[in-house]
Protein backbone atom coordinates (compact mmCIF):
# COMPACT_ATOMS: atom_id res chain seq x y z
CA UNK A 1 0.00 0.00 0.00
CA UNK A 2 1.48 3.11 -1.18
CA UNK A 3 1.51 5.22 2.08
CA UNK A 4 1.16 8.23 0.07
CA UNK A 5 -1.84 7.72 -1.77
CA UNK A 6 -2.60 10.22 -4.53
CA UNK A 7 -5.45 12.92 -3.01
CA UNK A 8 -5.81 14.92 -5.77
CA UNK A 9 -8.16 13.23 -7.88
CA UNK A 10 -10.84 14.00 -4.34
CA UNK A 11 -10.02 17.50 -4.46
CA UNK A 12 -11.42 17.57 -7.73
CA UNK A 13 -14.45 15.57 -6.51
CA UNK A 14 -15.13 18.32 -4.29
CA UNK A 15 -14.16 21.05 -6.31
CA UNK A 16 -16.79 19.88 -9.20
CA UNK A 17 -19.63 18.68 -6.59
CA UNK A 18 -19.24 22.22 -4.68
CA UNK A 19 -19.24 23.71 -8.25
CA UNK A 20 -22.40 21.75 -9.14
CA UNK A 21 -24.30 22.92 -5.96
CA UNK A 22 -23.48 26.31 -7.40
CA UNK A 23 -24.74 25.97 -10.64
CA UNK A 24 -27.74 24.07 -9.67
CA UNK A 25 -28.44 27.51 -7.48
CA UNK A 26 -28.04 29.49 -9.92
CA UNK A 27 -30.16 27.65 -12.41
CA UNK A 28 -32.57 27.15 -10.15
CA UNK A 29 -32.75 31.49 -10.28
CA UNK A 30 -32.69 31.68 -13.36
CA UNK A 31 -35.93 29.53 -13.21
CA UNK A 32 -37.69 31.78 -11.67
CA UNK A 33 -36.99 34.65 -13.44
CA UNK A 34 -35.31 36.47 -10.36
CA UNK A 35 -33.01 39.76 -11.30
CA UNK A 36 -29.82 39.93 -8.97
CA UNK A 37 -29.21 43.52 -8.07
CA UNK A 38 -25.68 43.35 -6.57
CA UNK A 39 -24.97 46.59 -6.93
CA UNK A 40 -27.23 47.81 -4.49
CA UNK A 41 -25.81 46.01 -1.29
CA UNK A 42 -22.72 47.96 -0.68
CA UNK A 43 -24.45 51.39 -0.32
CA UNK A 44 -26.00 49.72 2.86
CA UNK A 45 -22.66 49.18 4.14
CA UNK A 46 -21.33 52.76 3.91
CA UNK A 47 -22.87 55.23 1.79
CA UNK A 48 -21.85 58.95 1.61
CA UNK A 49 -23.98 60.94 3.43
CA UNK A 50 -25.50 64.25 2.53
CA UNK A 51 -26.27 67.61 4.77
CA UNK A 52 -27.52 70.11 3.91
CA UNK A 53 -26.73 73.45 5.49
CA UNK A 54 -29.57 76.22 6.00
CA UNK A 55 -29.50 79.52 6.90
CA UNK A 56 -30.87 80.36 10.62
CA UNK A 57 -32.76 83.89 10.28
CA UNK A 58 -34.13 86.05 7.22
CA UNK A 59 -31.09 87.73 5.84
CA UNK A 60 -28.68 88.38 2.27
CA UNK A 61 -26.44 86.70 0.54
CA UNK A 62 -23.46 88.67 0.86
CA UNK A 63 -20.69 86.58 -0.81
CA UNK A 64 -19.83 83.32 -2.83
CA UNK A 65 -16.43 82.16 -3.02
CA UNK A 66 -15.02 78.96 -4.00
CA UNK A 67 -11.88 77.37 -2.60
CA UNK A 68 -10.58 74.23 -3.57
CA UNK A 69 -13.42 71.33 -3.97
CA UNK A 70 -15.07 73.50 -1.50
CA UNK A 71 -17.61 76.59 -1.51
CA UNK A 72 -17.85 79.50 0.93
CA UNK A 73 -20.93 81.25 1.31
CA UNK A 74 -20.91 84.49 3.73
CA UNK A 75 -24.47 85.54 4.82
CA UNK A 76 -25.68 88.28 7.27
CA UNK A 77 -28.79 87.83 8.89
CA UNK A 78 -31.58 91.20 10.48
CA UNK A 79 -29.41 92.01 13.08
CA UNK A 80 -26.02 92.35 10.79
CA UNK A 81 -24.58 89.05 11.93
CA UNK A 82 -22.05 87.40 9.81
CA UNK A 83 -22.24 83.30 9.10
CA UNK A 84 -19.64 81.75 7.04
CA UNK A 85 -20.82 78.06 5.80
CA UNK A 86 -18.23 75.69 4.00
CA UNK A 87 -20.27 73.42 1.90
CA UNK A 88 -19.17 70.60 -1.31
CA UNK A 89 -18.10 72.49 -4.45
CA UNK A 90 -21.24 72.26 -7.03
CA UNK A 91 -24.12 72.03 -4.39
CA UNK A 92 -24.21 75.95 -4.01
CA UNK A 93 -28.14 76.95 -4.09
CA UNK A 94 -27.74 80.45 -3.61
CA UNK A 95 -26.38 83.38 -5.52
CA UNK A 96 -24.57 86.64 -4.12
CA UNK A 97 -27.10 89.13 -2.82
CA UNK A 98 -30.04 87.04 -3.03
CA UNK A 99 -32.81 87.42 -0.26
CA UNK A 100 -33.29 84.29 2.33
CA UNK A 101 -35.72 83.43 5.00
CA UNK A 102 -34.64 81.34 8.08
CA UNK A 103 -34.66 77.55 7.56
CA UNK A 104 -33.87 78.15 3.50
CA UNK A 105 -30.44 75.40 1.98
CA UNK A 106 -27.44 77.04 1.27
CA UNK A 107 -25.82 73.93 0.09
CA UNK A 108 -24.82 70.42 1.03
CA UNK A 109 -21.67 68.36 2.71
CA UNK A 110 -21.36 65.07 1.99
CA UNK A 111 -19.44 62.44 4.69
CA UNK A 112 -19.34 58.81 5.21
CA UNK A 113 -21.82 57.21 7.25
CA UNK A 114 -22.19 53.33 7.96
CA UNK A 115 -25.23 52.01 6.45
CA UNK A 116 -27.62 49.65 8.35
CA UNK A 117 -25.84 46.18 7.55
CA UNK A 118 -22.73 47.38 9.47
CA UNK A 119 -24.71 49.35 12.31
CA UNK A 120 -26.40 45.66 12.61
CA UNK A 121 -23.70 43.97 12.90
CA UNK A 122 -22.04 46.39 15.71
CA UNK A 123 -24.92 45.64 17.52
CA UNK A 124 -24.79 41.55 17.10
CA UNK A 125 -21.49 41.93 18.05
CA UNK A 126 -22.13 43.77 21.16
CA UNK A 127 -25.19 42.74 22.08
CA UNK A 128 -23.10 38.73 22.15
CA UNK A 129 -20.10 40.41 23.93
CA UNK A 130 -22.14 41.44 26.63
CA UNK A 131 -24.20 38.14 27.10
CA UNK A 132 -21.03 36.16 26.39
CA UNK A 133 -19.34 37.68 29.51
CA UNK A 134 -22.65 37.44 31.74
CA UNK A 135 -23.20 33.98 30.38
CA UNK A 136 -19.99 32.69 31.51
CA UNK A 137 -20.11 34.35 34.79
CA UNK A 138 -23.69 32.20 35.62
CA UNK A 139 -21.99 29.73 34.00
CA UNK A 140 -19.30 29.45 36.05
CA UNK A 141 -21.35 29.79 39.19
CA UNK A 142 -24.09 27.25 38.54
CA UNK A 143 -21.06 24.42 37.14
CA UNK A 144 -19.65 25.53 40.87
CA UNK A 145 -23.11 24.70 42.06
CA UNK A 146 -23.22 21.40 40.23
CA UNK A 147 -20.40 19.79 41.57
CA UNK A 148 -20.36 20.99 45.15
CA UNK A 149 -21.32 18.58 48.00
CA UNK A 150 -24.67 20.60 49.12
CA UNK A 151 -28.07 19.46 47.73
CA UNK A 152 -29.71 22.56 47.49
CA UNK A 153 -26.65 23.81 45.24
CA UNK A 154 -26.90 21.41 43.68
CA UNK A 155 -30.71 21.19 42.70
CA UNK A 156 -30.72 24.86 41.78
CA UNK A 157 -27.93 24.78 39.30
CA UNK A 158 -29.44 20.76 37.70
CA UNK A 159 -33.21 22.71 37.46
CA UNK A 160 -31.40 25.93 35.68
CA UNK A 161 -30.07 23.68 33.23
CA UNK A 162 -32.80 21.21 32.94
CA UNK A 163 -35.17 24.36 32.25
CA UNK A 164 -32.95 26.36 29.73
CA UNK A 165 -31.42 23.15 27.49
CA UNK A 166 -35.27 22.26 27.72
CA UNK A 167 -37.25 25.00 26.20
CA UNK A 168 -36.30 26.52 22.97
CA UNK A 169 -34.26 29.99 22.76
CA UNK A 170 -36.99 31.91 21.33
CA UNK A 171 -39.32 31.19 23.72
CA UNK A 172 -37.42 31.84 26.07
CA UNK A 173 -36.67 35.20 24.67
CA UNK A 174 -40.19 36.58 24.48
CA UNK A 175 -40.58 35.26 27.97
CA UNK A 176 -38.21 37.46 29.37
CA UNK A 177 -39.15 40.49 27.11
CA UNK A 178 -43.03 40.20 27.49
CA UNK A 179 -42.83 38.47 31.07
CA UNK A 180 -39.75 39.75 32.99
CA UNK A 181 -39.75 42.89 30.95
CA UNK A 182 -42.76 43.89 31.65
CA UNK A 183 -43.06 42.51 35.53
CA UNK A 184 -39.22 44.29 35.64
CA UNK A 185 -40.05 46.97 33.44
CA UNK A 186 -36.62 45.81 31.64
CA UNK A 187 -35.94 47.38 28.71
CA UNK A 188 -35.88 45.23 25.07
CA UNK A 189 -32.15 45.72 25.23
CA UNK A 190 -31.70 44.39 28.54
CA UNK A 191 -34.05 41.57 27.89
CA UNK A 192 -32.84 40.61 25.35
CA UNK A 193 -29.32 40.36 26.55
CA UNK A 194 -30.71 38.40 29.67
CA UNK A 195 -32.53 35.63 27.72
CA UNK A 196 -29.13 35.03 25.50
CA UNK A 197 -27.19 35.10 28.95
CA UNK A 198 -29.42 32.59 30.76
CA UNK A 199 -29.35 30.63 27.89
CA UNK A 200 -25.67 30.26 27.27
CA UNK A 201 -25.29 30.32 31.19
CA UNK A 202 -26.79 26.70 31.23
CA UNK A 203 -24.60 25.24 28.16
CA UNK A 204 -21.44 27.20 30.00
CA UNK A 205 -22.82 25.44 33.43
CA UNK A 206 -22.13 22.32 31.89
CA UNK A 207 -18.87 23.54 30.17
CA UNK A 208 -17.24 23.95 33.59
CA UNK A 209 -18.73 21.01 35.45
CA UNK A 210 -17.83 18.94 32.20
CA UNK A 211 -14.14 20.14 32.77
CA UNK A 212 -14.03 20.29 36.82
CA UNK A 213 -14.43 16.57 36.79
CA UNK A 214 -11.77 15.79 34.11
CA UNK A 215 -9.31 17.15 36.60
CA UNK A 216 -8.29 13.67 37.90
CA UNK A 217 -9.12 13.09 41.70
CA UNK A 218 -5.49 12.86 42.78
CA UNK A 219 -5.10 16.54 42.46
CA UNK A 220 -8.00 17.67 44.61
CA UNK A 221 -6.94 15.02 47.34
CA UNK A 222 -2.80 16.54 46.72
CA UNK A 223 -4.58 19.77 47.49
CA UNK A 224 -6.24 18.57 50.58
CA UNK A 225 -3.64 16.67 51.80
CA UNK A 226 -1.76 20.01 51.82
CA UNK A 227 -3.75 21.46 54.43
CA UNK A 228 -5.96 23.46 51.75
CA UNK A 229 -9.32 23.85 51.96
CA UNK A 230 -12.05 23.66 49.47
CA UNK A 231 -12.01 26.74 47.92
CA UNK A 232 -7.99 27.30 47.69
CA UNK A 233 -7.92 23.74 46.08
CA UNK A 234 -10.51 24.95 43.63
CA UNK A 235 -9.11 28.27 42.88
CA UNK A 236 -5.31 27.39 42.78
CA UNK A 237 -5.37 24.04 41.60
CA UNK A 238 -8.74 22.45 40.08
CA UNK A 239 -10.03 26.26 38.06
CA UNK A 240 -6.77 26.64 36.38
CA UNK A 241 -6.35 23.51 34.96
CA UNK A 242 -10.13 23.18 34.29
CA UNK A 243 -10.59 26.51 32.68
CA UNK A 244 -7.62 25.82 30.17
CA UNK A 245 -9.35 22.14 29.17
CA UNK A 246 -12.42 24.09 28.68
CA UNK A 247 -11.19 27.44 26.85
CA UNK A 248 -12.01 25.64 23.10
CA UNK A 249 -15.43 24.27 24.22
CA UNK A 250 -16.28 27.53 25.41
CA UNK A 251 -14.96 29.55 22.32
CA UNK A 252 -17.29 27.42 20.45
CA UNK A 253 -20.23 28.30 23.11
CA UNK A 254 -19.61 31.85 22.28
CA UNK A 255 -19.65 31.52 18.28
CA UNK A 256 -23.25 29.64 18.84
CA UNK A 257 -24.05 32.46 21.35
CA UNK A 258 -23.33 34.69 18.33
CA UNK A 259 -25.51 32.94 15.93
CA UNK A 260 -28.40 32.29 18.23
CA UNK A 261 -28.25 36.11 19.05
CA UNK A 262 -30.17 36.84 15.49
CA UNK A 263 -33.33 35.54 17.40
CA UNK A 264 -32.96 38.82 19.35
CA UNK A 265 -34.27 40.42 16.20
CA UNK A 266 -37.94 39.22 17.43
CA UNK A 267 -38.23 41.65 20.19
CA UNK A 268 -37.55 44.63 17.38
CA UNK A 269 -33.76 45.02 18.44
CA UNK A 270 -31.92 46.06 15.10
CA UNK A 271 -29.03 43.20 15.22
CA UNK A 272 -27.66 42.22 11.29
CA UNK A 273 -30.83 40.01 11.50
CA UNK A 274 -33.03 42.84 11.37
CA UNK A 275 -31.38 45.14 9.92
CA UNK A 276 -31.31 42.69 7.09
CA UNK A 277 -35.27 42.40 6.78
CA UNK A 278 -35.16 46.35 7.15
CA UNK A 279 -32.72 46.42 4.07
CA UNK A 280 -35.05 44.45 2.10
CA UNK A 281 -38.33 46.38 2.98
CA UNK A 282 -36.80 49.33 1.08
CA UNK A 283 -34.61 47.23 -1.65
CA UNK A 284 -36.51 43.82 -2.11
CA UNK A 285 -33.23 42.81 -3.06
CA UNK A 286 -34.49 39.94 -0.87
CA UNK A 287 -32.22 36.96 -2.18
CA UNK A 288 -28.92 39.56 -2.20
CA UNK A 289 -29.34 40.74 1.42
CA UNK A 290 -29.78 36.96 2.95
CA UNK A 291 -26.81 35.59 1.18
CA UNK A 292 -25.26 38.79 2.45
CA UNK A 293 -25.78 38.57 5.89
CA UNK A 294 -25.35 34.92 5.85
CA UNK A 295 -21.85 35.86 4.70
CA UNK A 296 -21.10 38.27 7.24
CA UNK A 297 -22.13 36.29 9.98
CA UNK A 298 -19.81 33.30 8.39
CA UNK A 299 -16.83 36.03 8.68
CA UNK A 300 -17.26 36.95 11.94
CA UNK A 301 -17.67 33.02 13.46
CA UNK A 302 -14.89 31.61 11.19
CA UNK A 303 -12.68 34.86 12.13
CA UNK A 304 -13.30 33.80 16.08
CA UNK A 305 -12.99 30.01 15.39
CA UNK A 306 -9.46 30.56 13.64
CA UNK A 307 -8.32 32.76 16.88
CA UNK A 308 -9.72 29.89 19.05
CA UNK A 309 -7.47 27.55 16.86
CA UNK A 310 -4.79 29.66 17.19
CA UNK A 311 -4.96 29.81 20.81
CA UNK A 312 -5.49 26.07 21.49
CA UNK A 313 -1.86 26.20 19.88
CA UNK A 314 -0.91 28.55 22.26
CA UNK A 315 -1.78 26.45 25.15
CA UNK A 316 -0.99 23.03 23.54
CA UNK A 317 2.79 24.21 23.68
CA UNK A 318 3.04 25.07 27.34
CA UNK A 319 1.78 21.63 28.07
CA UNK B 1 1.71 10.44 67.76
CA UNK B 2 -1.44 8.83 65.86
CA UNK B 3 -3.21 6.42 67.37
CA UNK B 4 -6.30 4.23 66.17
CA UNK B 5 -8.65 2.39 67.74
CA UNK B 6 -11.20 0.17 66.31
CA UNK B 7 -11.11 2.40 63.24
CA UNK B 8 -13.92 0.61 60.61
CA UNK B 9 -14.41 1.41 56.89
CA UNK B 10 -17.51 0.42 54.92
CA UNK B 11 -17.48 0.60 50.87
CA UNK B 12 -21.04 -0.03 49.54
CA UNK B 13 -20.20 -1.17 46.39
CA UNK B 14 -23.00 -2.35 43.51
CA UNK B 15 -25.19 -3.74 46.33
CA UNK B 16 -23.17 -5.95 48.34
CA UNK B 17 -20.74 -4.33 51.41
CA UNK B 18 -17.08 -4.35 51.21
CA UNK B 19 -15.47 -3.77 55.04
CA UNK B 20 -12.36 -2.34 53.45
CA UNK B 21 -10.95 -1.20 57.03
CA UNK B 22 -12.42 -3.72 60.02
CA UNK B 23 -11.62 -2.63 63.12
CA UNK B 24 -7.83 -1.48 62.97
CA UNK B 25 -6.42 -0.73 66.44
CA UNK B 26 -2.75 0.16 66.23
CA UNK B 27 -0.24 3.01 67.08
CA UNK B 28 2.87 5.15 65.92
CA UNK B 29 5.03 6.56 68.14
CA UNK B 30 6.77 9.87 67.46
CA UNK B 31 10.01 9.50 65.05
CA UNK B 32 8.66 5.60 64.71
CA UNK B 33 9.18 4.51 60.87
CA UNK B 34 6.02 1.49 60.29
CA UNK B 35 5.72 -0.19 56.47
CA UNK B 36 1.88 -1.97 56.18
CA UNK B 37 2.35 -4.44 53.69
CA UNK B 38 -0.30 -6.35 52.65
CA UNK B 39 -2.20 -8.11 49.34
CA UNK B 40 -3.78 -5.42 46.97
CA UNK B 41 -7.72 -5.12 48.27
CA UNK B 42 -6.73 -6.08 51.68
CA UNK B 43 -7.24 -2.23 52.85
CA UNK B 44 -4.01 -0.96 53.49
CA UNK B 45 -4.02 2.54 51.16
CA UNK B 46 -7.62 2.64 52.69
CA UNK B 47 -6.41 2.91 56.08
CA UNK B 48 -3.66 5.23 55.40
CA UNK B 49 -5.82 7.52 53.49
CA UNK B 50 -8.07 7.62 56.78
CA UNK B 51 -5.10 9.14 58.54
CA UNK B 52 -5.33 12.09 57.35
CA UNK B 53 -8.86 12.11 56.60
CA UNK B 54 -9.01 11.92 52.78
CA UNK B 55 -10.96 8.89 53.48
CA UNK B 56 -13.37 8.99 56.12
CA UNK B 57 -14.40 6.42 57.98
CA UNK B 58 -17.70 4.62 59.64
CA UNK B 59 -16.47 4.08 63.49
CA UNK B 60 -13.73 4.42 65.75
CA UNK B 61 -10.99 6.97 66.71
CA UNK B 62 -8.07 8.19 64.40
CA UNK B 63 -6.16 10.56 66.64
CA UNK B 64 -3.10 12.68 65.24
CA UNK B 65 -0.87 14.41 67.61
CA UNK B 66 -3.76 14.70 70.19
CA UNK B 67 -6.49 15.88 67.85
CA UNK B 68 -9.48 13.16 67.33
CA UNK B 69 -10.58 12.89 63.74
CA UNK B 70 -13.20 11.56 64.56
CA UNK B 71 -14.74 14.56 66.55
CA UNK B 72 -16.48 17.06 64.60
CA UNK B 73 -14.84 19.76 66.18
CA UNK B 74 -11.67 18.88 64.68
CA UNK B 75 -10.76 21.40 61.94
CA UNK B 76 -9.39 18.77 59.18
CA UNK B 77 -7.80 21.46 57.51
CA UNK B 78 -5.21 22.14 60.28
CA UNK B 79 -4.76 18.33 60.74
CA UNK B 80 -3.63 18.05 57.37
CA UNK B 81 -1.16 20.75 57.45
CA UNK B 82 0.93 18.34 60.01
CA UNK B 83 0.86 15.46 57.69
CA UNK B 84 2.61 15.12 55.03
CA UNK B 85 1.26 12.42 52.28
CA UNK B 86 2.72 10.91 49.07
CA UNK B 87 0.90 8.98 46.41
CA UNK B 88 1.13 6.42 44.13
CA UNK B 89 0.30 8.79 40.88
CA UNK B 90 2.72 11.86 42.31
CA UNK B 91 0.01 13.99 41.90
CA UNK B 92 2.00 17.28 40.84
CA UNK B 93 0.27 20.25 40.10
CA UNK B 94 0.67 20.39 36.49
CA UNK B 95 0.24 23.83 35.76
CA UNK B 96 3.13 24.85 38.53
CA UNK B 97 6.75 24.36 37.93
CA UNK B 98 8.46 22.68 40.09
CA UNK B 99 8.96 25.25 42.44
CA UNK B 100 5.34 26.48 42.56
CA UNK B 101 4.44 22.73 42.96
CA UNK B 102 6.16 23.23 46.57
CA UNK B 103 5.65 27.51 47.37
CA UNK B 104 1.79 27.63 46.63
CA UNK B 105 0.39 25.59 50.01
CA UNK B 106 3.66 27.16 52.10
CA UNK B 107 1.98 30.78 50.96
CA UNK B 108 -1.79 29.68 51.00
CA UNK B 109 -1.84 27.64 54.57
CA UNK B 110 1.24 28.47 56.31
CA UNK B 111 0.97 32.18 55.44
CA UNK B 112 4.88 32.39 54.31
CA UNK B 113 6.12 35.02 52.31
CA UNK B 114 7.28 34.60 48.77
CA UNK B 115 10.87 34.26 49.56
CA UNK B 116 10.44 32.42 52.69
CA UNK B 117 8.30 30.02 50.72
CA UNK B 118 10.98 29.66 48.27
CA UNK B 119 13.65 29.54 50.50
CA UNK B 120 12.73 26.45 52.20
CA UNK B 121 11.28 25.05 48.71
CA UNK B 122 14.74 25.35 47.18
CA UNK B 123 16.48 24.01 50.01
CA UNK B 124 14.31 20.69 49.92
CA UNK B 125 14.93 20.40 46.37
CA UNK B 126 18.63 20.26 47.01
CA UNK B 127 18.05 18.12 49.98
CA UNK B 128 15.90 15.34 47.37
CA UNK B 129 18.37 15.96 44.65
CA UNK B 130 16.98 17.86 41.72
CA UNK B 131 17.40 21.55 42.63
CA UNK B 132 18.63 22.44 39.24
CA UNK B 133 14.84 21.37 38.12
CA UNK B 134 12.93 24.19 39.66
CA UNK B 135 11.90 25.77 36.85
CA UNK B 136 10.75 23.03 34.88
CA UNK B 137 6.67 21.71 34.62
CA UNK B 138 6.00 18.44 35.80
CA UNK B 139 5.89 16.68 32.90
CA UNK B 140 9.41 17.20 32.03
CA UNK B 141 10.39 15.60 34.70
CA UNK B 142 10.82 11.68 34.79
CA UNK B 143 8.41 9.54 37.33
CA UNK B 144 11.38 9.14 39.99
CA UNK B 145 12.12 12.83 39.72
CA UNK B 146 8.56 13.66 40.03
CA UNK B 147 7.88 11.16 42.89
CA UNK B 148 10.99 13.21 44.75
CA UNK B 149 9.24 16.68 43.78
CA UNK B 150 6.36 15.64 45.29
CA UNK B 151 7.78 14.49 48.67
CA UNK B 152 9.81 17.85 48.69
CA UNK B 153 6.30 19.29 48.40
CA UNK B 154 4.81 17.66 51.53
CA UNK B 155 8.22 18.54 53.48
CA UNK B 156 7.66 22.09 52.98
CA UNK B 157 4.51 22.01 55.04
CA UNK B 158 6.94 21.21 57.74
CA UNK B 159 5.16 18.05 58.71
CA UNK B 160 5.32 15.83 61.63
CA UNK B 161 4.24 12.92 60.06
CA UNK B 162 4.69 11.41 56.86
CA UNK B 163 2.23 9.04 54.71
CA UNK B 164 3.39 7.48 51.85
CA UNK B 165 0.71 5.39 49.60
CA UNK B 166 2.77 3.59 47.43
CA UNK B 167 5.13 5.59 46.17
CA UNK B 168 7.87 3.41 44.28
CA UNK B 169 4.79 1.49 42.74
CA UNK B 170 4.03 3.77 39.84
CA UNK B 171 8.07 3.90 38.91
CA UNK B 172 10.26 2.11 36.42
CA UNK B 173 12.42 -0.16 38.07
CA UNK B 174 15.41 1.77 37.89
CA UNK B 175 14.01 4.60 39.26
CA UNK B 176 12.88 2.90 42.52
CA UNK B 177 15.92 3.53 44.36
CA UNK B 178 16.42 7.20 43.82
CA UNK B 179 13.09 7.14 45.61
CA UNK B 180 14.16 4.79 48.23
CA UNK B 181 16.93 6.43 48.96
CA UNK B 182 15.16 10.19 49.65
CA UNK B 183 12.86 7.89 52.22
CA UNK B 184 15.90 6.29 53.99
CA UNK B 185 17.49 9.77 54.86
CA UNK B 186 13.88 11.17 56.10
CA UNK B 187 13.51 7.75 58.32
CA UNK B 188 17.15 8.18 59.56
CA UNK B 189 17.01 12.04 60.25
CA UNK B 190 14.02 10.66 62.80
CA UNK B 191 10.69 11.57 60.87
CA UNK B 192 7.23 9.96 61.85
CA UNK B 193 6.48 7.75 58.89
CA UNK B 194 3.72 5.42 57.82
CA UNK B 195 4.62 3.55 54.95
CA UNK B 196 2.30 1.28 52.53
CA UNK B 197 4.38 -0.36 50.02
CA UNK B 198 5.75 -3.73 48.58
CA UNK B 199 9.41 -2.92 49.30
CA UNK B 200 10.05 -5.88 51.56
CA UNK B 201 14.21 -4.69 50.97
CA UNK B 202 13.15 -1.65 52.17
CA UNK B 203 10.95 -2.24 54.89
CA UNK B 204 14.09 -4.87 56.95
CA UNK B 205 16.66 -1.91 56.44
CA UNK B 206 14.67 1.01 57.85
CA UNK B 207 10.83 0.02 59.25
CA UNK B 208 11.05 0.23 62.94
CA UNK B 209 7.88 -2.20 62.84
CA UNK B 210 6.19 -4.24 60.03
CA UNK B 211 2.08 -4.08 59.73
CA UNK B 212 0.91 -7.11 57.73
CA UNK B 213 -2.97 -6.46 56.61
CA UNK B 214 -5.38 -8.55 54.75
CA UNK B 215 -9.25 -8.47 54.60
CA UNK B 216 -9.15 -4.83 56.61
CA UNK B 217 -7.43 -6.54 59.43
CA UNK B 218 -4.10 -6.82 60.93
CA UNK B 219 -3.06 -9.64 60.78
CA UNK B 220 0.12 -9.49 62.16
CA UNK B 221 2.91 -7.40 63.19
CA UNK B 222 5.85 -6.68 64.96
CA UNK B 223 9.70 -5.98 63.76
CA UNK B 224 10.51 -6.14 60.36
CA UNK B 225 13.28 -8.54 61.10
CA UNK B 226 10.82 -11.02 62.66
CA UNK B 227 8.13 -10.15 60.65
CA UNK B 228 9.24 -10.33 57.32
CA UNK B 229 11.80 -13.74 57.93
CA UNK B 230 9.93 -15.54 60.21
CA UNK B 231 6.20 -15.10 59.86
CA UNK B 232 4.06 -16.78 62.32
CA UNK B 233 0.44 -16.99 60.53
CA UNK B 234 -0.17 -18.69 57.78
CA UNK B 235 -1.43 -15.56 55.50
CA UNK B 236 1.08 -13.72 56.03
CA UNK B 237 4.02 -16.82 54.95
CA UNK B 238 2.27 -17.20 51.81
CA UNK B 239 2.36 -13.64 51.02
CA UNK B 240 5.87 -13.43 51.37
CA UNK B 241 6.50 -16.47 49.55
CA UNK B 242 4.80 -14.96 46.44
CA UNK B 243 6.33 -11.32 46.81
CA UNK B 244 9.74 -12.51 47.57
Amino acid sequence: MNARARTWPWYLLLAVILLGVAASLWGATQRIDYTWRWKRIPQYFVYRGEDVATVPADGRVEEVREAGDEAVVVFVDETGERHEFRVAAGTVRVSPGEDLFAGDPVGSTFAWRTGPLLNGLWTTLWLSFFSGILGLLLGLVAGLCRVAKNPTLRGLSVVYVEVIRGTPLLVQIFIFYFFLGTVLDLDRIVAGVLALAVFAGAYVAEIVRAGIQSIPRGQMEAARSLGMNVPQAMRHIILPQALKRTLPPLAGQFISLIKDSSLVSVIAITDLTKSGREVITSTFATFEIWFTVAAMYFVITGLLSQVIQWMERRLAVSD
Amino acid sequence: MIEVRDLVKVFHARGHVVRAVDGVTTRVEAGEVVVVVGPSGSGKSTFLRCLNGLESFDSGHVVIDGQDLADRKTDINRVRREVGMVFQQFNLFPHKTVLENLTLAQQVVRKRSQDEAEAKARALLAKVGIAEKESEYPSRLSGGQQQRVAIARALAMDPKVMLFDEPTSALDPEMVGEVLDVMKTLAREGMTMVVVTHEIGFAKEVADRGIFMDEGKIVESGPPGELFSNPQEARTQLFLSQVL
